[in-house]
């Protein structure tokens, strides 16, 4: 499957983080049986995390900085950047779900059927849109407030659940439906009993994708005033100060290779036992 | 707005012209780098997870952080919008090779042996022929995704679309600030289809008739 879908071109997001394999399924076997690639990913990548986060902590600590460096890089600060970050990231994530889950199962449904790949396809079309013109414009038309940048946001990472939603429950195996139905269960029934869970995989990964395109996106929410770590960047940059903007980078970096390595492991913790 | 573009039409088509410049020559680089690396990656197996699993990793980062990161190294301008970008269009591409060449059927390959081609015939003339759907269908994802990048990119005094966003949102309040985030945005969106378009032009002309779907 994961090989099919490489080959599907994606319009994609065009801010940050596409996927172009999104609906790759892990192979059948045990949760934590893994191949090469994801092995890496779950076992090195929180290593590396850690080892670069610890780097930087230690040269914050023993660094010479001047005053305007010492102030931006103030640990209350930063903890209350990371914090804006986080907070907007699981913000839009949550209305991300609330919005993309339903619809695709809507369109999945017989009666919307036949508008799933039309919906599809403005979506795709609207992921040409770049995040940065699509948050600078909602600000100027809705204010310069966190609302706006977790609106934003949201918008732009609906795509990959949805798709994923679709695709995962267009996958199933329409005998299985079958025997929900002919078991007795009803149309609801076999959608929350059957079909969802064994869709979980594949919208996991479509989760996971939105999750990591929402922490890289939210860099930009700073010029909206919704703060986030993106303010270090941009202070580091108007300033002229290369700590600061280096450090900036630096964790809003590892704030998203953290998140995907969360979103990894999210996706073989919820993978319902008998896939 | 149309009085907007009207009084700004060379500047407009300008910016418009650097970005999908940057964006062309970014993607041209990208395709190179990727498939050779690709192709020694095919070649020695083990490296194949790695690969994956760094392109994973590099598509994580956010580009805004990217850039901050180059802006020491390289200096404000382009030369850190251009690496950024070609970063950033490299990964889909190096996977998608990857994936293709591996497609690529063993018998076909022993057959061109067979024949007398010796390796690098093989490669030109079979395995990449073979592979190039699929490589192009990771070079329609980078396209797409560079455009936006360098629109972001615009910050640190990239070229193209991403200055007339980040003008408007420098002058707000004033009187061309919408109307010049609108452009820019818009511009970028109409390019990018553009540029797709072309790109599935591109693919019905240079695939092999072969394996024409």
């Amino acid at each position: 499957m994961s090989r099919t879908d490489t080959t599907r071109p994606v319009a994609v997001p065009a801010g940050d983080a596409p996927r172009s394999a999104d609906t790759e399924t892990a192979p059948r076997r045990s949760r934590w049986a893994v191949s090469g690639e994801s092995r890496i990913l779950l076992l090195v990548l929180p290593v590396v995390v850690a080892l670069v986060f610890g780097a930087w902590a230690w040269w914050r600590a023993t660094a010479d900085l001047d005053s305007i460096e010492a102030r931006q890089l103030a640990w209350g600060l930063i903890l209350d950047l990371i914090w804006q970050h986080v907070k907007l990231t699981l913000v839009a994530t949550f209305f991300v779900l609330l919005v993309a889950i339903p619809l695709g199962i809507a369109l999945t449904r017989p009666r919307f059927k036949r508008a799933a790949p039309l919906a599809v396809g403005i979506a795709n079309a609207g992921q040409a849109a770049p995040a940065i013109g699509l948050i600078v414009l909602l600000a100027m038309l809705l204010g310069f407030t966190f609302g706006t940048a977790v609106l934003a946001l949201t918008l732009y990472a609906v795509l990959p659940v949805l798709r994923n939603t679709i695709t995962g429950l267009q996958g199933i195996d329409p005998t299985l439906v079958e025997a929900g139905r002919g078991i007795g269960m009803s149309g609801a029934g076999v959608l929350f009993r059957v079909e969802l869970p064994l869709a979980v995989p594949v919208i996991m990964t479509g989760v996971r994708t939105a999750l990591v395109l929402l922490v890289g996106t939210a860099t930009l929410a700073t010029f909206v005033n919704a703060g986030g770590l993106g303010t270090l960047i941009v202070t580091g940059i108007t300033l002229f100060r290369y700590p600061v903007l280096v450090s900036g980078a630096l964790l809003v970096a590892l704030l998203a290779l953290l998140v995907d390595w969360a979103g990894r492991v999210l996706e073989r913790v919820a993978r319902p036992k008998g896939i | 707005m149309w009085e907007f573009i009207d009084e700004r039409k060379a500047q407009i088509a300008f910016s418009a012209y650097q970005h999908v410049s940057l964006v062309l020559q970014a993607v041209l680089v990208a395709t190179v780098i990727a498939v050779v690396l690709a192709v020694v990656v095919t070649r020695f197996r083990p490296l194949e997870p790695v690969a994956n699993a760094v392109s994973a990793m590099g598509l994580t980062i956010p580009s805004f952080a990217l850039l901050g990161l180059l802006v020491p190294l390289v200096g404000i301008g382009v030369a850190s919008a251009f690496v950024a970008v070609t970063f950033y269009a490299t990964l889909p591409i190096l996977r998608n090779a990857v994936v293709g060449l591996q497609g690529v059927d063993a018998r076909l390959v022993e057959s061109a042996h067979g024949m007398g081609m010796n390796t690098l015939a093989t490669l030109t003339r079979v395995r990449l022929p073979l592979a190039w759907p699929v490589i192009l269908a990771g070079i329609r994802v980078s396209t797409q995704m560079s455009m936006g990048i360098a629109a972001i990119a615009a910050y640190v005094l990239g070229p193209g679309l991403g200055q007339l966003i980040y003008t408007g949102l420098a002058q707000i309040g004033g009187a061309n600030a919408l109307n010049s985030a609108l452009v820019g945005t818009l511009g970028v969106v109409i390019l990018a289809l553009a540029i797709d378009a072309l790109l599935l032009l591109l693919g019905r002309l240079t695939i092999s008739k072969g394996i024409r779907a």
